[in-house]
Parts: structure tokens; sequence; C-alpha cells
């Protein structure tokens, strides 16, 4: 026998309890990780290559409020700005789809967009279609795949921001952009459809260089600054923050989960190490005049603990990790989250939280074990 | 100190509170017990026979006085020099057996050699040894709750002399056992005293217990009397 096996058979001498234990951890653990992973897939914009460069313009007011489409040339003459293209949030339910759409339509000029979307992969000959015919739209490949799409097919909407309904004829399925979830259409269809209000929902503009951009963003706020329609330009990535921020409460919801998940988790395994270790006073007792120092004993106790909440730990955070690993996400949630990854941080979080766990549990039925004399433990349960 | 003796004590006192009450457990007691020695400790319930023999077996400390066992002053030693002690030079023997459920008897026997540098091998055969010499290496694989209450005194025995100690302390072993496994029980202890030369003090209630003793001494009130 050794020291491992002995601690390995105590904490396994009452086989249910254990069970349950290490269950109510690895499901709290599942959890915990679960709602990591939601919270960064809401609050975590998804970043590519081309992001860097890109720059969003929208009205100062709110990004309800258009834009003039007779913004373009003076956006087009600042310094620095490479392309420009109009970016309207069309927001369409699609066919079928009764109350929420997963894949967003945004209306672009397609020769524009060209140079803003670079990461998009679609073939030359799918390009010029789209190009040539104004109610045609390229759609990411996930959408297409997930509608079973395929090229010369149609799409149609229903309006729900904008007052009218639109169908499209696809021409192109583009890949290989952080999101090949949306559909982009002519701007020039949206324009006809809604009387040509002359109006854009937003400006896309790639920056020169990733050292202009910043100074790019303030030429152009500048440049409209007292006219009727003040702009707000910013980086892409200060766009989707922004976005983020919209969170707020449910990130602090979220957090809120997590920390009673963690506390009930704390009060669970201090109980059950308590029970176990009470149960065990005596034991510990004839353990102590058989010789074994005060030391040895905790070591038992916080081994015990500490396997205890690892061995939850790997359960429900390895099982999280392989779970999402093995489900088709972005199917399973209607396209809600394209990317449900555990990350490593995660992973590294929930056994940090179960080794503190493991930590504080053994801390209550250690004090018990120092204040106990052999005398005292020997006469428990007599 | 007679070179003879392995347990010294003198003017050892003992005083605990509870509750509003000062209790006196042992009042200036002064006693000798010899190598090889098989000591009974008799009195009535609360005479301080048990705390005698916890304070000799180093896992209670006395109020004053002196308490040395093979030349050793028990209540100088520290908490951990004292658990070191008693694994090298104590055997317990408790009413209750006191055995860990979930170990084989084997493992029960091995546990307190776990604390010693013994190869896996040596603490086997040792083990085997202590098993052999209470009659039970064919019970060795067995859990505790496989066994009658008497084979479970029996491990507890083999447990107390497997890491060889001069000294065997036994608190009422016979106190849950029938007459026959009591008899077997009393046996092995004054084998032990006998012929291999432990020393066993032993608290019992039961003159029958007590008669396997060499020498029996009576507590009365943390006094001695005889």
């Amino acid at each position: 026998m050794t020291i491992a096996g002995f601690i390995a058979r105590n904490a396994l001498r009452n086989k249910r309890r254990f069970l349950l234990s290490v269950s109510s951890v690895a499901v709290s653990l599942f959890l915990l990780v679960t709602l990591q992973v939601a919270l960064r897939e809401l609050t975590n914009p998804i970043n590519d290559e081309g992001s860097t460069l890109r720059i969003i313009v929208r009205n100062k007011v709110s990004l309800a409020q258009p834009l003039p489409a007779r913004q373009l040339p003076t956006i087009e003459r600042i310094p620095g700005v490479a392309a420009i293209t109009p970016f309207s949030y069309y927001g369409g339910l699609y066919k079928g789809d009764e109350k929420f759409t997963s894949f967003a339509q945004f209306a672009v000029d397609p020769v524009r967009a060209l140079d803003l979307l670079s990461d998009a992969k679609v073939p030359p000959e799918q390009l010029k279609a789209w190009i040539a015919d104004r109610t045609s739209a390229i759609v990411g490949k996930m959408t297409a795949d997930r509608y079973k799409l395929k090229i010369g097919d149609r799409m149609p909407f229903t309006g729900q921001i904008y007052p009218c309904d639109l169908e499209f004829k696809i021409a192109g399925i583009y890949e290989g952009t952080a999101d090949d979830r949306n559909v982009m259409f002519h701007q020039k269809y949206l324009d006809e459809s809604l009387g040509n209000p002359g109006t854009v929902g937003t400006w896309w503009v790639k920056a020169s260089s990733v050292e202009e951009a910043p100074l790019i963003t303030e030429r152009i706020n500048k440049a409209f600054a007292n006219t009727s329609a003040e702009v707000r330009a910013e980086t892409e990535r200060a766009f989707q923050l922004g976005f983020v921020s919209m969170w707020a409460n449910i990130k602090i919801l979220i957090g809120g989960i997590s920390m009673v998940v963690v506390f009930a988790l704390l009060l669970v395994t201090v109980s059950t190490m308590s029970m176990a270790i009470r149960e065990r006073f005596r034991e510990l007792a004839v353990l102590k005049a058989l010789g074994f120092r005060r030391r040895e004993l905790f070591a038992f106790i916080l081994a015990e603990s500490f396997g205890l909440a690892t061995l939850g730990a790997f359960f429900g955070a390895g099982g999280a990790w392989l779970l999402y690993r093995s489900l088709d996400m972005p199917k399973l949630t209607s396209g809600m989250f394209v990317v449900f990854e555990v990350t490593p941080q995660m992973l590294a979080l929930a056994f940090t939280i179960a080794a503190v766990l493991g930590l504080l549990s053994a801390i209550a039925p250690m004090i018990g074990v120092a204040r106990t004399s052999v005398v005292q433990g020997l006469k428990t349960l007599d | 100190m007679s070179p003879s003796n392995i347990v010294t004590i003198r003017e050892l006192s003992k005083e605990y509170r509870q509750g509003e009450i000062d209790v006196v457990a042992l009042n200036n007691i002064s006693l000798d017990i010899a190598q090889g020695e098989f000591l009974t400790l008799m009195g009535p319930s609360g005479s301080g026979k048990s705390t005698l023999l916890h304070i000799i077996a180093g896992i209670d400390r006395p109020t004053k006085g002196i308490c040395r066992v093979q030349d050793i002053d028990v209540t100088k030693l520290n908490e951990s020099g004292l658990a070191d002690w008693r694994n090298q030079n104590v055997g317990f023997v408790f009413q209750t057996f006191n055995l860990i459920p979930v170990l084989t008897a084997f493992e029960n026997v091995e546990l307190p050699l776990l604390l010693t540098r013994l190869s896996a091998k040596r603490r086997r055969e040792q083990v085997k040894t202590a098993l052999e010499l209470v009659g039970l290496a064919d019970r060795s694989k067995h859990l505790p709750r496989q066994l009658s209450g008497g084979q479970e005194q029996r491990v507890a025995i083999a447990r107390a002399l497997v890491t060889d100690p001069k000294l065997i302390v036994a608190d009422e072993p016979t106190g849950n056992l029938d007459s026959s496994s009591a008899q077997e029980a009393l046996s092995i202890l004054q084998l032990l005293s006998k012929q291999i030369g432990k020393t066993v003090i032993m608290v019992t209630h039961d003159p029958k217990a007590a008669a396997f003793g060499s020498r029996s001494i009576h507590l009365e009130k943390g006094e001695l009397t005889n």
C-alpha cells in the first residue's frame, strides 16, 4: 500500500457521495465554462485581417439615423482614404424565418466594396455576375450551406427596418471572412425600392495604412462638423466595441450567474469535505496515535479535497471542451454563435477555480483536525 | 531509575477543566514499570487509569510531573517529536479496535510502517510476521467488516507490534469481546510480554483480564491505592 493509495481509498469509501460531489463540481464548472464561452461570443468582436484598416462612418446622433449619400465625394477626397462604400444594414426577415433571421444583409456598392472586403474570396465569374445584376447578391458560405442555397436561387426578404420587401438572385458565394454569414447586395437596388431617398446607413472607409487610420477618422469627423449630418468616424474595432458595450447588462448578468455558480460550488465542496472528515475524526485520531503528524494529516485532507475538485474540473471543463468541439454550434444555435470555442484560458480558469475550491474546502476540516487532540478524537462517536 | 525500568513516573498530576469544575484526573502519581512487565491498571470509571495510560503513551500531557519512557521525558517532546516517538516506541490497542474500514487486515497492519523508511518488501515481511504471530495470516486480505470482533482485535494487536515497539498500551482491549475472543487477545498480549519481552500496560475493569498480567495496580480518584 502507498500513501496515494490510502488517500484514494479514503476518498472512495463512500462511492455515492464521491460520485455526487464530483458530479456537482463537474456540472457547475461545465455551466461556468459554457457561460464564459457564451459571454465571449456575445461580447468579443470577430476580427479579421482587413479590420485594422477599416473605418466606419455613422451618423453622430445615432446609428439608426441615415447619412446623406452626397457625403461620398467629400470623404473620398480626404487624404489617406483608399476606398469607400456605402454600407446599409437592411435587417430583413428571410422567408421561413418567423421572428429572427440569424444573418445580416448589407447594401453596398459592389465595385467599391471589393476593396474593403479584401478577405472575402469570391470566384471572378461570380463577382462579375454580381456587379452586372443590381438585384443580385453574394451570400456567405455558412448561410448558403445552412439553407442549401446555390447560385441562381432567389432569396426573398420581408423588410423589418425599411418599408420594402426585397428579393435577391444569388450571383455568388463568398468565404474567407471572419464571419461568412452575411448577404451583400446593391445599394442601388435598396435606393430604388425606397424611391431614391438619397441616404445610406453608414460609410465603410479603407485607410491607406494602419498608421493613417486615426488621422483619417479625425479628418472625416472634422469635414462634417457643423453640418446638418455630423458624423462619427471610428475604427472598426472601436465601432464593434461600441456594440459590445450595449451588452453591458448581459455581461453583468452572466458574471453574476458565474459568481453564484462558483459560490454554490464552494458550499457544496466545503460541506462534502467537512462531512467526510467529521465522519473520520476518530480514524484521524488513530492515525495521530500511530505516529502520523499533523502536517501529514493535512496533506491527506488537502489531497482528497483537491483531487475531488480537480476531477470535477476534468469532467466539467474537459467535457465542455470536448462537447463544443464536436457539436455544430452554428447549426444548433441557428447561427447565433458562429464559433463556440472553449479557450485554453477558460480551461485554466476552471482548473484554477477547482484548485482554489479544493484548498478552501480543506481549510475547515484541517482546523478541526489541528484543534482536536488524540484523546478527544478517540472519544468521538464513542 | 533502575536500569531495568522502561517507564519511570514521578509526582505526575493531571488536572483539566470540565465546564465550571476543575477535575483532578491524576494526583501526584509515582510509578516504575519494568522492562517486559505486563502491568494492568484497574480502578472504577473516572479513577484516572486511562489518563495515566494516555500520558505514558504520549497522546496526552500531564499538568506536572515527569514521565520518562526509555530515558526520554515524553512530557518535554513537542507534538511532531512525540508523533515520531510514538511511531517508533509505542503500539496501541483500543477497546473498539479502531481499524480503518477501507483497508484490508494486511493494510491496517502496514499503516504504521508507511511512516518508516522500510522498503515495500521489508514492510510486507514485517506485516506477515505480525499477522502470523496473532494467527491471522490467512485473513490478511479481509476487510475489517469481514472479520469477527476477536479477529479485528488480533489485527489491532498485530498493528501495535508491527513496528517492534518496546511498549504496548491497551485500553480495555477486551471490553467489546466475548469471553473466548477476550481470552485469545489476552493470551497474545501475555505471550508478547513473557516470550518476546514487550512491556504491556493494559487498562481493564475485569479482574479475570487483570489476572493475565504480571502486576496489577489500582487507581481511585487519581491516586494509586496499592
